[in-house]
């Protein structure tokens, strides 16, 4: 018989750390498939397979990361990697980025996240800032390019908010604003472009009251920073006379929900004690708010938690002692904050306006080699006429032309041919006028074609010269050629008659 | 506030159901009984008996004479044989007077019974320190002393909370002694001189309730306050708030309460009716380290192995003996250690490797913390041996309820680190 010593309780709770990390995966992972879904479904397989391969390559990098530490520091690497939870960061790191995102620039995010946001500090438990925080605003700084632009890259909603000043008091100007991303009640529901994991609220809302209820995070730190959010979002449209749609825009956009739910939880980098995690939380409002409607940035819950994980230290000594002593001390502490936060983003609000957006900026069209309308090149490849009209001494034909898409079959998973409208006066034996009726060409580059630049040189051109050239335009070649193939079919449908 | 400051309680499990409604069994003494010879934290004991001494079950054999005073006796009737140091309960070697059981269990009166109705005020409070009775939760407080001078008590709160897990002696005790509680509960009224009692109970335990309501129709001074099924319930402070909603800062006299056990109340009455004191306890012997977890009513003075032995025995090869529960009990290194009249309970758990990890700073433990503490804040200060740091965090406010481990969950000895606090508080308080 065998009487075991140990220090009471001896009864513990069936909760434990590796449940919460568990728990909190199975939650992330539940918002990355909606990500898929939407990418495999709205953009194609080869957008679905990006999205998966982003987060294969995150949570490699967090993996080798991890395991180079435990063996530098000759460490057992199952233990380790049990009580450290890199996939964690990984996961939140890639739902945080566009789908876009380049894997290089994911996959050195990662490892900053995890080698200089985490392991350096000392490990899991001992880090500053949030590990995936730290990484996202790595990836903001050093790869603002590595989004590649491409169908997807319309501006997102708070960077379209971020170019009109974060304000728009005229309704029917609101309504057209909201209308581009179909409505609030997409943006709640979140079939947009975005971040991978921070585009559906109401799955994030979901999911995160789950996690609440099974106690895997502190549901005080997203109710204060979501619900702060609300109140000096409806302050400032109260001051400058919006409608109810401003705060729920505010909610409803950029990662505002996702931080709060995820990130600002990390109970690693926010305060133990709960007044300390409610005032981290309204810090993180206040700030969110400020810097989304006057800094130049268009989003502000990554860098308002950021800075706020390093007010951690102090918010820990500010509420330092016997809690039920100190409850009038944590009220000044939280009402006072609350009147700076309302003071400065009400004063804001002063030196806030709407800012006209910006004509889309047109790319610009250079052209360089010419091309013969009857030469070889159009040779290839031939259009198609699909219809022809005679109106007086005016043909009008339409015309089916291969471009790039169809051509380069990599760019699109259903490449579409443009389709382009040709006129010719069948006396004069000339060009009247060239333009295209669908486009469905690379953007930014392909669509320099569809310019008065380029197609004004048809203009005017003698559909009997066999000389006649235009010059294409530098850097769309491909897509120049195309149309001169379609002007050549044009003629040739013609002068057959 | 709940948003300042988390609940400050916790809901457990309290496996409860092993011993609920089993058969309270009847333990006879051994060949020995071993009466300890302590009360509170003081072992200034004056042995009234000598070797030899033949003694009754109620012949007074001992008698604390400090500051305060408690009478103790014999459970037992046979001869007296002498003085032996053993583990007691409270994990430290004291002597315990020993006596030979003859068997026979004749009884002698200790003291006179006396009628509450008719007796005064004053002579209540000396009965009642006479009988030796002292508070049943697990201190073992000598229960006279509240009565003493009691000034502007508007409320006597009788627990009868019992919210350790597993332990269930006082609901049965309680159940069985109906009658008892109210007498007592009645007496104690008088003497507190406060206008009603609330006997707390959990709200789980519907059927005691309903009875206990019944039985208390004629009674209007005496009402059931049922409070929520999360521990420390029990606790004096979180049971005082929970009925009152004011915080005190030592002694619950001072928002106008005063608290005893539910089986203190019983105990009392028990000696008012029959001249006997508290020589047989009614404990609970559970957990998944014994065969057969139930209910024991057993002398004063008998020792653990014995009753474990009665029950069928240890079910593993390895266990943890606890004496009490398992949140606040204390693990005892062998089964020798004995009944006393204050301890209701004792807990064998199978021995469990417990696995822990790095603390996440989840701040579970500062939420859960009854005392309104920051555990984590001091078990952080105590490693950087920062006592100034502990001094404000007011560790010595700790009672070591052991919320604080069990909802860690990094499996973090949380509670032992506010322990080390403590002492090494104490240990500057010295120089």
């Amino acid at each position: 018989m065998k009487f075991t010593f140990r220090v009471s309780p001896n009864y513990r709770d069936s909760i434990s750390t590796g449940r919460i990390m568990r728990e909190l995966t199975i939650g992330l992972l539940v918002i990355y498939a909606f990500a898929l879904y939407y990418y495999f479904t709205s953009y194609g397989t080869s957008y679905g397979i990006h999205a998966l391969l982003l987060m294969v390559t995150s949570l490699s990098v967090a993996f080798a990361t991890e395991i180079a530490w435990a063996l530098f520091l000759k460490k057992d690497l199952s233990s380790f990697l049990k009580g450290s939870y890199p996939w964690v960061t990984a996961i939140i790191l890639t739902l945080m980025v566009p789908i876009t995102m380049t894997y290089y620039a994911l996959g050195i995010g990662t490892l900053f996240a995890l080698l200089f946001g985490k392991l350096l500090f000392g490990g899991f438990g001992q880090n500053v800032f949030n590990p995936a925080a730290v990484g996202r605003a790595i990836i903001l700084a050093s790869f603002a390019g590595a989004a590649a632009a491409d169908i997807t890259t319309s501006a997102t909603p708070t960077t379209a908010m971020e170019q009109v000043g974060w304000m728009i008091t005229k309704p029917e100007l609101a309504t057209k604003f909201l209308a581009q991303f179909g409505g609030l009640g997409n943006l709640l529901v979140g079939f947009y472009p975005g971040s991978l994991g921070e585009t559906s609220k109401i799955l994030i809302l979901v999911v995160g009251v789950v996690l609440a209820l099974r106690h895997v995070l502190d549901w005080k730190v997203p109710a204060i920073y979501i619900g702060s959010v609300f109140v000096f979002a409806s302050m400032i449209a109260v001051i400058k006379g919006m409608g109810a749609w401003y705060p729920i825009f505010h909610l409803a956009t950029g990662g505002l929900m996702f931080g709060a739910f995820f990130m600002a939880t990390d109970p690693v980098t926010n305060p133990t004690s709960a007044s300390g995690r409610v005032i981290f939380a309204l810090g993180c409002a206040i700030l969110t708010v400020l810097i989304r409607v006057k800094a130049n940035l268009p989003e502000g819950v990554l860098y308002s938690i950021l800075i706020m994980n390093m007010l951690t230290p102090m918010i820990e000594r500010l509420t330092e002692g016997w809690q039920i002593k100190l409850t009038k001390k944590y009220t000044i502490a939280f009402v006072s904050l609350f009147l700076v936060g309302s003071l400065s983003i009400g004063a804001t609000t002063f030196a806030m306006s709407y800012k006209a957006p910006a004509e889309e900026a047109k790319p610009t069209v250079t052209l360089g080699v010419p091309v013969l309308i009857f030469g070889d090149d159009t040779a290839l490849n031939p259009a198609e006429v699909t219809s022809s009209v005679a109106a007086g001494d005016v043909v009008t034909i339409t015309v089916s032309s291969k471009g790039y898409a169809v051509l380069e079959s990599e760019y699109d998973e259903n490449p579409k041919p443009n389709s382009l409208i040709v006129k010719i006066d069948t006396v004069k034996k000339t060009i009247v006028s060239v333009a295209f009726s669908e486009f469905h060409d690379t953007k930014n580059i392909g669509d320099k074609t569809n310019s008065a630049t380029y197609l004004d040189q048809f203009t005017g051109l003698s559909i009997t010269d066999p000389t006649a050239s235009v010059d294409t335009v530098t850097g769309a070649t491909f897509s120049s050629v195309s149309v001169a193939r379609a002007v050549r079919a044009a003629i040739d449908s013609v002068v057959g008659k | 506030m709940p948003l300042w400051i988390g609940p400050m309680r916790k809901h457990l499990n309290g496996q409860k159901e092993l011993t609920h409604h089993n058969e309270i069994i009847r333990i006879d003494a051994g060949k020995y009984v071993y009466i300890p010879l302590m009360n509170g934290f003081s072992t200034n004991i004056e042995v009234l008996v000598s070797e030899g001494d033949h003694v009754k079950v109620g012949t007074l054999v001992a008698k604390r004479n400090d500051n305060l005073i408690v009478p103790m006796f014999s459970s037992v009737s046979g001869v007296v044989t002498g003085k032996q140091t053993m583990m007691h309960a409270i994990l430290k070697p004291i002597e315990h007077l020993v006596i030979e059981n003859d068997g026979k269990y004749e009884f002698e009166q200790s003291f006179a019974p006396i009628d509450y109705k008719t007796a005064s005020r004053e002579e209540l409070v000396d009965f009642m320190m006479n009988a030796g009775i002292v508070g049943c939760g697990g201190a073992g407080f000598p229960s006279y002393i509240k009565y003493k001078n009691p000034t502007g008590i508007h409320t006597l709160i009788i627990n009868a909370v019992e919210c350790e897990p597993y332990i269930t002696a006082d609901f049965r005790h309680i159940e069985l002694s109906m009658d008892d509680l109210i007498l007592g509960t009645k007496a104690m009224l008088k003497m507190s001189k406060a206008k009603k009692a609330l006997i707390a109970i959990k709200s789980n335990k519907k059927e005691l309730i309903g009875k206990l309501k019944t039985a208390l129709v004629s009674s209007p001074e005496i009402q059931v306050a049922e409070v929520p099924d999360v521990y420390p319930m029990g606790w004096e402070r979180t049971l005082v708030f929970e009925l009152t909603k004011k915080r005190y800062d030592r002694l619950p006299s001072e928002v106008g309460v005063v608290c005893n056990n539910a089986t203190t109340a019983i105990a009392f009455a028990e000696a008012m009716r029959l001249g006997k004191p508290l020589v047989e306890k009614i404990i609970t012997i559970s957990g998944d380290g014994i065969k057969n977890p139930a209910n024991v009513s057993v002398p004063v003075g008998v020792k653990t192995s014995e009753i474990v032995e009665k029950l069928g025995g240890y079910t593993a090869d390895e266990v943890l003996v606890i004496a009490g529960g398992p949140m606040m009990g204390k693990t005892i290194p062998n089964d020798s250690f004995v009944v006393t009249p204050y301890g209701n309970a004792v807990t064998i758990l199978k021995t469990q490797k417990i696995n822990d990890v790095a603390c996440l700073r989840c701040g579970r433990c500062n939420d859960t913390c009854p005392a309104g503490l920051l555990p984590v804040r001091i078990n952080n200060a105590e490693k950087a041996n920062d006592i100034d740091s502990l001094e404000k965090l007011r560790s010595d406010q700790c009672i070591e309820c052991g919320l604080c481990s069990y909802v860690c969950p990094s499996k973090l000895d949380v509670t032992e680190g506010v322990r080390r606090a403590k002492r090494l508080m104490q240990l500057r308080a010295k120089k």
